[in-house]
């Protein structure tokens, strides 16, 4: 048994029995198989939706939530006034639940794990040590070995401990490590160590929410909602002297659902109509439903705003483009055709053809005119991954006569090459000499033309002799104009 | 003696304005308004885009974008960086786009936020309402736009201008005679709004990508082009890799 239910418990079935003795205090008990993985996505999801009370959640161990609440409570007025809204939620969402307030991490823990149904307690920051001192050994988060061996001693509730001194406890226990988890965990619950604090996302650096009393149901209440808010996150960046390049947009329905839109921008922004544009595209992926009562826009990635004026005359420019410009044509694409869609392509200082250019997402990157080095002609359309074809006739180390390429036969008139291409051999070293005929081969290409005056840039992949595989194959790279 | 008594004497001449845009070849693509470039068959996507780069007045210095379908993408590859050295582009941005709509869409935004100089999509269908959009679009901007078709295009259009590109044989080369030499191109002009006389004009055209012009060619090969006399020196050797 890993969890069971009030009536179940009320009849004396608890975690750690075995289904067969369960089955036989009560022959007529539900049982399930346990779902590690559907309990896990349903924790991140529940983590996630944990954004309405704060930005920082993260897991606490299998069946735990953690949040940061620092700064957050007074939203709701008190921390009593949090935890009572939190567990309400939750019990509305169905979910049975335990809630605790306390200064450390461990102390929440433990504390959450005492409690009984209904009951937040709440322990102020400093009064760990009388607060946790009556809660059964078991919430201080050690293992069940540790946990046996203190019952042996007859430690059982976490008052005990304060008083025994630390070296004839470790003594006690078969391995250091035991014995000074029992320590760190103590000191961790009382705050005398520090505990790290790993959040399942990091906190959005600025955030703004909007509560609806009145659930809104329209789309239009949505817009308005999410109009409000960007005004009010964009004076706020603005006066910081900052922009942000990722924006998300939560909109949290009172039935316990929450949905979520992103946009992200290729420079730092602060124009409200500049986001509102980009988020007009995806709003209607935000279903009102029953009813949102709370709205959420989160900035991230901030950066200082690059402000300019704008030069005199064009010859006065530094560049050619008006670079903001692009940057929000690019984000207005990206919003509606999806993040990628607009490519800026970089050269690289690399011999093979295929590697001379890479594709990335514009980021507002400012491309590299820096002169290429000479290479030989290079064709006007390249094709994103060659195309194999076959050749009729051929000639050793020399251009087809004839070949196939997209089933019709094609008669070479004119050839020039070869531009023999090595591969670069420093990326792929041989491991074993068996492993030879995996090796990237040469390169021969040539520029060919054929009888319909049609040009072509095809290599043969290999040479004949070079003992790495079979007869070379024929490609066709790209197009000449 | 001022400024007017030495233009009265003739002695000195304004600079001529700038002749009417479009009067001339190649009346006004990449200069002005929106035209449109069609492949003669399947398979003449290169040459139409060497025509493009090749013939394009070099006024639209700065960004520009270059819409893509994605389904032509797949087929005849994308333009790469290289090819355009030549070109006044400062900044290429290639957008992607799923289908015609989209590209559609994003080649009108393109035009509307001014940010480009230039906007070249290429899509496989554009209907006279979506080519009609475009025109007046880059009209009122003042975005010149081409639009690359393909060669099953031939409806109504309210483009300034369409091409239709076939490759040919191309020019002797004069240090090989077996290797391909300076790019050929027929290049016909189906229909032109601001030189309407010269609608259904064929042009046959070589590119010197040397010298970077573009000329009428001369003595076009009809097959196999005579064997040219080599000049007494071989020519200069391209380094290879």
């Amino acid at each position: 048994m890993v969890a069971a239910n009030a009536p179940a418990r009320a009849a004396g079935i608890e975690t750690g029995l075995r289904l067969a003795d369960a089955k036989a205090t009560l022959p007529y008990i539900l049982s399930e198989e346990i779902d590690r993985a559907a309990d896990l996505k349903a924790l991140t999801a529940l983590a996630m939706w944990m954004v309405r009370f704060s930005p920082l959640a993260a897991f606490d161990g299998e069946d735990g939530l953690m949040l940061e609440t620092t700064g957050c409570d007074h939203l709701f007025g008190s921390e009593a006034a949090m935890a009572a809204e939190l567990s309400r939620r939750l019990a509305q969402a169905g979910y049975t639940h335990q809630i605790a307030v306390a200064g450390t991490p461990g102390a929440a823990h433990a504390l959450a794990r005492g409690a009984g149904l209904g009951e937040h307690p709440i322990l102020p920051s400093g009064e760990e040590r009388g607060g946790l001192a009556h809660l059964p050994m078991a919430a201080l988060r050690l293992s069940p070995e540790t946990l046996t061996l203190l019952r042996r001693f007859g430690l059982t509730r976490i008052g005990q401990l304060y008083d025994i001194d630390r070296q004839a406890l470790t003594r006690r226990f078969r391995s250091r490590e035991a014995a000074h988890a029992v320590c760190l965990r103590l000191d961790q619950a009382l705050g005398r160590r520090a505990e790290p604090f790993a959040p399942l996302r990091p906190a959005p650096e600025y955030a703004e929410r909007l509560p609806c009393p009145e659930p809104l149901t329209s789309p239009e209440g949505v817009r308005d909602g999410l109009r409000q808010l960007t005004e009010k996150l964009c004076a706020c960046l603005s006066s910081s002297g900052l922009g942000a390049q990722g924006f998300a947009f939560r909109a949290f329905h009172s039935d316990g659902g929450m949905a979520s839109v992103s946009v992200n921008a290729a420079r730092p922004v602060h124009a409200p109509e500049h986001l509102l544009r980009l988020f007009r595209e995806k709003l209607d992926g935000i279903d009102p439903g029953f009813g949102i009562d709370l709205l959420l826009l989160e900035a991230a990635r901030t950066a200082p705003m690059e402000t300019g004026s704008h030069p005199l005359s064009g010859d006065l420019a530094g560049s050619d483009f008006d670079s903001v410009a692009i940057a929000a044509l690019s984000d207005r694409i990206s919003a509606r055709l999806g993040e990628g869609a607009v490519t800026l392509t970089a050269r690289q200082a690399r011999h093979p053809p295929y590697k001379a250019e890479r594709q990335m997402a514009y980021m507002a990157q400012v491309p590299d005119k820096a002169p290429q080095p000479l290479t030989g002609p290079r064709p006007v359309r390249m094709l994103a991954r060659p195309e194999q074809v076959s050749v009729m006739a051929q000639v050793p180390d020399g251009p087809p006569l004839q070949f196939v390429w997209r089933r019709r036969l094609r008669r070479v008139v004119r050839a020039d090459g070869p531009e023999r291409i090595a591969p670069e051999w420093w990326t792929h070293l041989p491991q074993a000499a068996e492993e030879a005929g995996n090796l990237p081969r040469t390169r021969d290409y040539y520029r060919i033309e054929d009888n319909e005056g049609r040009r072509y840039w095809v290599f043969r992949e290999g040479l004949y002799d070079d003992g790495r595989g079979a007869l070379p194959d024929w490609f066709m790279q790209g197009l000449f104009a | 003696m001022n400024f007017e008594t030495l233009l009265s004497r003739g002695l000195i001449r304004p600079a001529k304005a700038s002749p009417v845009a479009g009067a001339g070849f190649p009346f006004g693509l990449g200069a002005s308004g929106l035209h449109e470039l069609a492949e003669a068959a399947y398979g003449d996507r290169a040459a139409m885009t060497g025509f493009l780069l090749a013939a394009m007045q070099p006024a639209a210095r700065g960004a520009w974008l270059w819409v893509q379908q994605g389904a032509i993408g797949r087929d005849s590859g994308y333009v790469p960086e290289a090819a355009l050295s030549a070109s006044p582009a400062r900044l290429r941005l290639t957008v992607r786009a799923r289908n015609t709509r989209e590209a559609l869409w994003a080649t009108e935004e393109a035009i509307v936020s001014g940010a480009a100089s230039m906007v070249v999509a290429e899509v496989e269908d554009a209907d006279f309402t979506a080519t009609r959009r475009l025109a007046l679009a880059s009209g009122r901007y003042g975005v010149p736009v081409a639009l690359l078709l393909p060669y099953s295009c031939s409806g109504p259009t309210a483009a300034s201008a369409r091409w239709r590109i076939s490759p040919r044989p191309s020019a002797p080369n004069r240090y090989d005679p077996h290797a391909p030499g300076y790019p050929r191109w027929r290049a016909v002009l189906e229909r032109c709004r601001t030189a309407p006389s010269v609608a259904g004009q064929a042009f046959d055209l070589e590119w010197n990508d040397e010298t970077l012009s573009l000329g009428v060619a001369r003595g076009l090969a009809a097959g196999p082009p005579a064997p040219h006399a080599a000049p007494g020196a071989p020519g200069p050797r391209r380094k290879a890799g």
